[in-house]
């Protein structure tokens, strides 16, 4: 009862360490930055993070079970191009081509599943593996450079206009997000994660399918990793074979930083929420800072390249306390018995 | 014999791929351009000897690739501010050495998981790299290329450098206390600690020890080119950590060679020099390098599996 009670307050404290994160990061970019706390800038900090954000939010459940997915920025990659191609190659219509798209996302994740799950291959190198082979695939499909564009007003819209004020894909990410969070925290099949995370063995021996519910962990990061491709082209309104280019280790980023534990087990979807709308408040706020030199250089041109510089940090940052809190957690609790 | 099975199938395959070429395009073979290329792949190798060592000790490290920008950098820039030559390689090699330092305290002081560590460190050292080269290319002067002799025997240099660390290292791993308790720790750490090892401090060494390899392997990129682009080492880490597990590295720790590090360096090197001679597009090659990748992971795996069958 008190060790749960010490655990309890020790996540409850991660989410409350990156709220204040948060704030701060708002506090400062507020005070230092030009037009920062604008609706028109707080719904473009949504906008243009929303990928990552899907994306983070899919890779939970497979950090859950221990697992890790590197593939997902090259499977958006190829689903890019996949959705490119089915519009104007194939002149199919853009909401078809994004079912399509999903399910091709789906069959790539399912290529993940099979050799994570069912032949038992360590993850890291399986999704290394899937990492070069779609982002390959997908240079393959357009020789190297070619790119498509010229998509309709329609689609563009879901990258670029509002709905009831709020980003048309941040609505996407809102579906997500419920989906994700009512599986992690609402069904057995989340549970079923966070025991596989624990000890796969074990689990097995406790009667859970572990093949089949790890299996559908890496197939729903692939099928999101469509979608996330299909709000990608829309947004930019041109898919080539470099889309989501580095979007696994902001995705992972955002993950980690949630403190979910990379060993899998622990750790839940706010947590992850939170890791991802931080990283993307320090992204756009660091463009937003002006009007100040140091060294005779604008702080402006090296602050908005300072962004990737401070993630790793952050990510690194965030370890070493979440590390340094479960020490006193476990110190404070040895003391009380 | 069983222990060398990885090796025999790489080394078959990649046999396979020669004497297909030697068929096919027998030009891939004229003298000049194969030492040319053979040494260009040498710093890839010299990379993946390092993450080699880092994966039999049950580690990772996905910052080589940023770490080697940093050093070929600093050297360069060294080398470009009048430093003779041997000073710029030490810049290069101690640069090395503080990078991985901090991966090997951040890894083994403080117990955090190395894939997130390198993770973070990569994305550190890539963009101090970005912030501070601004994308420009690092002009070298004349005394740098090829360590300032003639074309061919700096390539010899170069490719007998490599290949004396690759005999010396390999000799070290399999007679050296240093070398097996890098395998003891990467099979079972615990294990290793009751009977006496120090799995913190060997994980430390691996890492600072890959640190000193990126030195090494950005010193032997230097000396190829007359200068430095911005991006270099882009992207090197996945073809190194490819390299050991396509040459029988195994991911889980504790399992590998460093001859087999590389005939798996050489077979995917190869890919793209392959497809040029086969008059194939090149833009194939990641995707067939990731199917390599695949299938020899598969392949481990149901080796292993009929290894506890015999048992």
């Amino acid at each position: 009862m008190k060790l749960s009670g010490t655990f309890k307050s020790w996540l409850g404290k991660h989410e409350i360490v990156l709220l204040l994160i948060i704030v701060v990061e708002l506090v400062l970019f507020q005070a230092l930055g030009r037009n920062f706390l604008t609706s028109g800038n707080v719904s473009n900090i949504f906008r243009h993070s929303a990928e990552i954000g899907i994306l983070a939010l899919v890779m939970t459940p497979v950090i859950l079970t221990g697992g890790i997915d590197l593939s997902v920025g090259s499977l958006m990659g190829l689903c890019a191009v996949a959705f490119g191609m089915f519009v104007k190659v194939y002149g199919i219509d853009p909401l078809t081509a994004a079912c399509l798209t999903v399910l091709v996302g789906g069959f790539g994740g399912a290529i993940n599943a099979g050799l994570v799950a069912n032949l038992k291959l360590p993850p890291l190198i399986v999704t290394l593996g899937t990492f070069s082979l779609f982002r390959g695939l997908a240079e393959a499909f357009t020789h190297g450079s070619e790119s498509y564009s010229g998509f309709s007003e329609g689609f563009l819209a879901l990258g670029n206009s509002d709905i009831a004020g709020i980003p048309a894909q941040i609505w996407i990410v809102i579906l997500v997000g419920m989906t994700i969070w009512f599986l992690v925290h609402h069904t057995t099949y989340g549970r079923s994660l966070r025991a596989i995370g624990y000890g796969e063995e074990g689990a097995r021996y406790a009667g859970l399918p572990v093949k089949r519910n790890v299996s559908i962990a890496y197939i729903m990061a692939g099928a999101v990793a469509g979608l996330a491709a299909v709000i990608l082209v829309s947004r930019l309104g041109e898919a080539r074979a470099n889309a989501g280019i580095g979007y696994e280790l902001l995705a992972i980023t955002a993950v980690v930083l949630g403190g979910v534990s990379i060993f899998g087990g622990s750790g839940n979807v706010s947590g992850a929420v939170l890791g991802w709308i931080a990283l993307a408040i320090l992204n756009n706020g660091l463009t937003r800072i002006s009007d100040y030199e140091i060294f005779g250089e604008k702080v402006s041109s090296v602050a908005r390249e300072l962004s990737g510089l401070l993630t790793g940090l952050l990510l690194i940052a965030a370890l070493a306390l979440a590390i340094c809190m479960k020490t006193l957690a476990a110190r404070r609790s040895a003391k009380q018995t | 014999m069983k222990r060398f099975s990885r090796e025999h199938t790489v080394g078959a395959a990649l046999l396979l791929l020669m004497v297909s070429l030697a068929v096919v395009a027998p030009n891939f073979f004229d003298a000049q351009p194969f030492i040319s290329r053979l040494a260009s792949q040498m710093p890839a190798l010299v990379l993946a000897i390092g993450v080699a060592l880092v994966v039999m000790t049950r580690q990772i490290d996905i910052s080589i690739g940023s770490q080697f920008g940093m050093c070929a950098v600093i050297a360069g820039t060294a080398a470009a501010s009048g430093m003779p030559m041997p000073a710029a390689m030490a810049c290069a090699i101690v640069a090395g050495l503080v990078m991985g330092t901090i991966n090997g305290w951040l890894v083994a002081g403080l117990q955090l998981p190395s894939i997130v560590v390198t993770l973070a460190t990569m994305v550190i050292w890539q963009e101090v790299l970005r912030l501070w080269q601004k994308g420009r290319l690092l002009a070298l002067p004349d005394g740098v290329q090829w360590f300032g002799m003639s074309q061919s025997a700096g390539q010899a240099t170069v490719i007998c450098a490599a290949f004396l660390l690759l005999i010396m290292m390999a000799w070290g791993m399999k007679y050296l206390s240093i070398g097996r308790r890098v395998y003891a720790i990467g099979s079972n750490a615990e294990a290793a600690r009751l009977a006496g090892l120090a799995p913190r401090l060997t994980t430390f060494g691996v890492f600072l020890k890959m640190g000193v390899l990126a030195g090494v392997a950005a010193v032997l990129n230097l000396v190829q080119s007359p200068q430095i682009q911005p991006n270099c080492g882009e992207g090197m880490e996945l073809k190194a950590i490819a390299a050991a597990v396509v040459g029988g590295v195994a991911i889980t720790g504790g399992r590998g060679t460093l001859f087999g590090v590389l005939l798996g360096m050489m077979l995917l090197a190869n890919v793209n020099p392959a497809l040029t001679h086969f008059h194939q597009p090149p833009y194939w090659e990641k995707a067939i390098q990731g199917l390599v990748i695949l299938i020899a992971v598969a392949a481990d795996r149901s080796r292993l599996r009929k290894q506890k069958q015999v048992t």
